[in-house]
């Protein structure tokens, strides 16, 4: 190894050492952490710049570790997204029972951030699940960060076992993949992939594993008490970065090790995203708190990204990317208003938002974009994510699922509606007061509406991922 | 499709289990002495309550222990290749050890190390 080699991977290590430097200053300073939650902050903005500058494409440990355009670009996207994480939970980190763990949050929250780049440049099944693990079990320490809590301390356990399970059942099935070609590198598995009945069984395994990182339904259950349970600012990292670096890594080992059986996994694809859409939405229109019916819109959102999948082809792969570029941005900032107004006031019904509009316009404004873009309404940048999905299933033949698709976001559009209508259009006894959040808030949801805007109108976006990313064929 | 490999993997499974049950329960022994319904059978019954609150300090050490001795494990495999790989072995285990000492100091900082 050489300088030049520790380039490829500057990603993480920039991250390794960002932790290294929390935990010296964790170390090194009395009572008052405060500075820690500027000094992070700070850093990350860098990291983030830093991750722009162009590297050489490689790969490094005998094929373990690859990194290509594609990955640096998803790994950029991402740490976009914590930043915004990391800015919006600055005002929560604030309160009294927070101050003593200051440090932790970004460690840990770091490490899972470690854990999925690795995940993201594998190259063979050991790093895969190394990544997975480490982007995985930390998160479980932070969703029962609010341990005093009941809600956040089932939200932990609950996090913890279900990814247990589900790591068994992906452990299994790539040791039946192990057992059927003899290698665990995706390059020299693809080519052994043929369709029999042993390489079905490990693709379902495998399949079940991830769809429950993912979320996918009938693998949802723990979804919806974790999200409600976790802090705010856990669950938005949760349902965004993580199921993101997820959904990339899946469609990534679909194209690349499993491109023989595509006829397989479109069945499978196919069912499962009818029902992720479904039931996802069926269950949204019920719910009254507001981080249960983000979970469940999150749910349903997932069976769209599927639809970019199960294609196959060169479209869907960049449409995949780019929604999650758009879904970063629009669920941030759902999820920003949501921790504005619990930090403030601790309310999180939709019911306590009626007459939001007249107190607190602009977090009624923001919220809305932020809700128009989840639903894919026209002119924001969730319309062009959702558009690309559909062109990139349609482009393969599968009109009656973007048929079913363009239904279930229609069923979608009313419930975030309902949001829109009790904020602007429901009268309220007693609305929640006006309050001004402070500055850092303001930023991170001034971010997001910058990137709801602006990422639907810069067409050279979706060209640029469209050029580095790759079809089946 | 050539399922038959599939077929004996799961006949194979079934079989394996099911004997080892049906075999356990016609040849063991069996004994039904109130002994037999504790939770912990080791031949004596408990005395008191069993419900008893144990210090966490014990667990904390115990997962500090399991840390540094698996650290250790990996030291072995890079004292066999150190001479061979040289300057940039010693670099790598350097790198490794601050780390490790890192999650010492901090599990100093925050007094995991006292005995209370």
């Amino acid at each position: 190894m050489n300088l030049q080699d520790f380039l490829l991977m500057r990603h993480e290590l920039l991250l390794v050492i960002f932790a290294a430097i929390i935990l010296l200053a964790e170390i090194f300073t009395g009572e008052n952490k405060n500075g820690i939650r500027n000094l992070s902050v700070i850093l990350f903005s860098i990291i983030t710049v830093a991750g722009f500058f162009p590297v050489p494409e490689g790969s490094l440990f005998g094929g373990m570790y690859k990194t290509d355009l594609l990955r640096v670009t998803v790994k950029n996207i991402l740490n976009i997204g914590v930043l915004i994480v990391f800015i919006q939970s600055y005002s929560w980190l604030k309160f009294d029972e927070n101050k003593n763990k200051i440090s932790e949050y970004f460690t840990l929250l770091v490490s899972t951030l470690i854990g999925m780049n690795f995940m993201i440049s594998s190259g063979d099944f050991l790093m895969f699940y190394l990544g997975l693990e480490l982007a995985t079990i930390p998160i479980a320490a932070l969703a029962a960060y609010e341990i005093y809590k009941n809600r956040s301390a089932e939200a932990g356990v609950k996090l913890i076992l279900s990814s247990a399970l589900s790591s068994g059942v992906m452990l299994y099935g790539i040791s039946m993949l192990y057992g059927a070609t003899g290698s665990i590198y995706f390059d020299e598995v693809a080519p052994m992939v043929v369709k029999n009945a042993m390489i079905a069984l490990s693709f379902i395994f495998f399949f079940a594993g991830m769809a429950f990182k993912i979320s996918i339904v009938p693998f949802h259950l723990w979804t919806a008490d974790v999200y409600e349970g976790a802090p705010i600012n856990i669950t938005s990292y949760l349902s965004v970065i993580s199921k993101g670096a997820a959904v990339f890594i899946l469609m990534i080992i679909l194209f690349t090790v499993f491109r023989s059986i595509i006829f397989l996994w479109q069945e499978v694809i196919y069912v499962t995203a009818v029902l992720t859409m479904t039931i996802g939405n069926l269950f949204a229109i019920r719910q009254q708190n507001l981080k249960r019916f983000l979970a469940f819109s999150s749910i349903s959102q997932a069976g769209f990204i599927l639809l970019g999948v199960i294609g196959g082809n060169q479209i869907g792969m960049s449409s995949v990317i780019y929604y999650i570029l758009v879904y970063i941005f629009s669920n941030l900032g759902a999820f920003g208003v949501v921790a504005a107004i619990a930090n403030v006031t601790g309310k999180e019904n939709i019911d306590d938002y009626n007459g939001l509009y007249l107190t607190n316009p602009k977090l009624s404004l923001t919220m809305m974009l932020a809700l128009f873009s989840l639903a894919g309404i026209p002119p924001v940048a969730g319309f062009f994510g959702k558009f690309f999905l559909f062109i990139a299933a349609a482009q393969q033949g599968f009109y009656i699922l973007v048929l079913i698709a363009v239904v279930n976001a229609i069923i979608s559009l009313y419930y975030y509606l309902l949001v829109v209508k009790a904020m602007f259009l429901n009268k309220s006894e007693n609305p929640i007061k006006y309050f001004k959040s402070d500055w850092m808030t303001r930023i991170g949801l001034l971010i997001c509406i910058l990137g709801i805007v602006a990422v639907g109108f810069a067409s050279g976006i979706f060209e640029h991922l469209n050029f580095l990313s790759f079809g089946i064929n | 499709m050539n399922s038959e490999f599939l077929i004996l993997f799961f006949g194979v499974g079934v079989f394996l289990v099911g004997f080892a049950i049906v075999f356990a329960y016609f040849i063991a022994p069996r004994s039904s002495t109130p002994q037999k319904f504790e939770p912990y059978e080791c031949g004596i019954p408990t005395k008191g309550i069993t419900w008893l609150q144990f210090n966490v300090g014990y667990y904390l050490f115990a997962i500090l222990f399991l840390i540094f001795d698996v650290e250790a494990v990996f030291v072995f495999p890079w004292a066999v290749v150190m001479k061979d790989m040289g300057m940039i072995a010693f670099v790598e285990i350097v790198i490794f050890f601050f780390i490790l000492i890192l999650g010492l100091g901090y599990a100093w900082k925050k007094h995991a190390l006292v005995w209370e």
